[in-house]
């Protein structure tokens, strides 16, 4: 085969662009197996592909986030549930077309914390019950100020419920502090982990760190039986807000410490310049 | 609260699979507006648009187990699915079937009239990679990829040869990855 032909042939630009037949796409992908020029080739287009998609963003309805994550929660409950969904301003949305896959098998819930779901399931939709009739009384116009009123509230109780919890993990006697301090003589840094053991939940502040200079950014780690894992690329507005305490979202199940390092923009796969370092 | 933390695409698959709040949070923050982006191009109806967003995000969320690093990009991989996702859409609409199933001359001529003013100059709704791409360029990417078209569907409604399909969807491929390599 000649791949040089077969590049300049456009059928790679075809596979990315989902402008193949089944049996087309089934040869490309064959053929990119035994030749690796192909797969550069395909992923150097997919990524200005990507690009492109960037460039063409556009912000959904705020109140989307919400709705979709409790579509996400209604799948995994059992099929009794008495229609928790009337007041979305939303049409009834249909039930989403994924039969192909049986949902990941989530571990059991105690009772409890079924108890406690339907109970927020319940309160949800009484409350979303009262916000419509309430919202049916008034003229268009003010329905739609008071449904932007309703996000701006619940994006506020949001913000309280995290400075809240926030309060609540430092009296918390499960919570681990781990103060992650500089490995680099002469340079004061430091860095504190909020980490609960129980719940696998984990906060994040910096509190002395210079801003990385171009190029470059923080990333934090877990060191977890010697090994380095990730827990992700630093974004300098926390660097640059020094004491906002920030919730890793991955979950810590174990390790002997946590630290800093200082990367390329982006991050590594391993840790080249460790910054600081706390033993947990 | 601006997300403070980025992931990779591999500790993005490893945070998906946990399944937490904190994890779908991340993926709405970082990735909504691109694949509602994509959605919107083939889909122009906002509420039906949103319903694809929905369905993408469920479809992203159940499937995570399934994907792995070796199918390529995970960011490829859900743009993919929000493009599948509105295509299969606008087909149950029947909306798309209609420019297919025309086989009269005047529908054609009118296809591509259509393409040739109105689509050429704004369907991909390039916003600033316009200048980087011929409008006859555009008119192919965009029956392709927000369309959902075959390269053998588009040479016979654009009347133009299969080979010249080829031809124009790598120039076109050729000329955006110049313009972002460039920016």
């Amino acid at each position: 085969m000649n791949i040089k032909e077969y590049i300049e042939s456009g059928i790679l630009e075809a596979y990315v662009l989902g402008a193949l037949t089944e049996g087309e796409r089934a040869a490309v992908e064959a053929d990119m197996v035994m030749y690796p020029e192909l797969a550069q080739e395909i992923a150097a287009t997919e990524a200005a592909m990507q690009s492109f998609a960037e460039a063409n963003a556009e912000e959904p309805p705020a109140h989307m986030q919400q709705q979709i994550w409790n579509a996400i929660q209604q799948q995994s409950s059992p099929q009794s549930v008495p229609e928790p969904q009337p007041a979305q301003e939303a049409k009834p949305q249909p039930q989403p077309k994924v039969v192909e896959f049986a949902p990941p098998a989530a571990p059991a819930r105690p009772s409890w914390q079924r108890a406690a779901v339907w109970a927020a399931v319940a309160v949800s939709v009484l409350t979303n019950f009262m916000l419509l009739s309430q919202r049916n009384k008034t003229k268009d116009e003010i329905a739609q100020m008071t449904s932007q009123m309703d996000s701006l509230k619940a994006s506020q109780q949001q913000v309280l419920a995290e400075y809240k919890k926030g309060r609540d993990m430092l009296v918390d006697t499960s919570m681990k502090t781990v103060v992650m301090r500089s490995m680099q003589p002469g340079k004061e840094m430091t860095g504190m982990m909020f980490w609960s053991k129980v719940t696998g939940e984990s906060y994040l502040t910096i509190h002395a760190m210079p801003m990385p200079e171009k190029g470059k950014q923080y990333q934090l780690w877990l060191i977890q039986d010697g090994k380095p894992v990730s827990m992700g690329v630093i974004d300098n507005n926390l660097v640059a807000n020094a004491g906002m305490m920030y919730k890793i979202p991955m979950q810590v199940k174990g390790g002997q410490a946590f630290a800093i390092s200082l990367e390329k923009e982006g991050g590594n796969p391993t840790p080249t310049e460790v910054m600081a370092v706390g033993a947990i | 609260m601006a997300p403070a933390l980025t992931y990779s695409e591999e500790e993005l698959v490893v945070l998906l699979k946990q399944q937490s709040q904190d994890a779908f949070n991340y993926l709405y923050k970082n990735y909504a507006g691109v694949l509602y982006g994509v959605i919107r191009k083939v889909v122009t109806d906002e509420q039906t648009a949103q319903d694809v967003l929905q369905d993408v995000f469920v479809k992203v969320w159940n499937n995570i187990g399934q994907y792995s690093t070796e199918k390529g990009r995970i960011y490829t991989w859900m743009i993919n699915i929000a493009r599948n996702a509105a295509i299969d859409k606008l087909r149950s609409k029947g909306e798309i079937m209609k420019s297919k199933i025309q086989t009269g001359e005047d529908a054609v001529y009118n296809v591509q009239k259509g393409m040739k003013t109105e689509q050429a100059t704004d369907t991909i709704g390039l916003k600033e990679a316009v200048a980087a791409l011929k409008p006859e360029h555009q008119t192919i990417v965009s029956l392709a990829y927000f369309k959902g078209f075959t390269m053998d569907e588009i040479a016979r409604t654009l009347e133009i040869p299969l080979g010249t399909v080829k031809t124009r969807m790598r120039a076109a491929m050729q000329s955006l990855r110049e313009y972002y390599n460039s920016n």
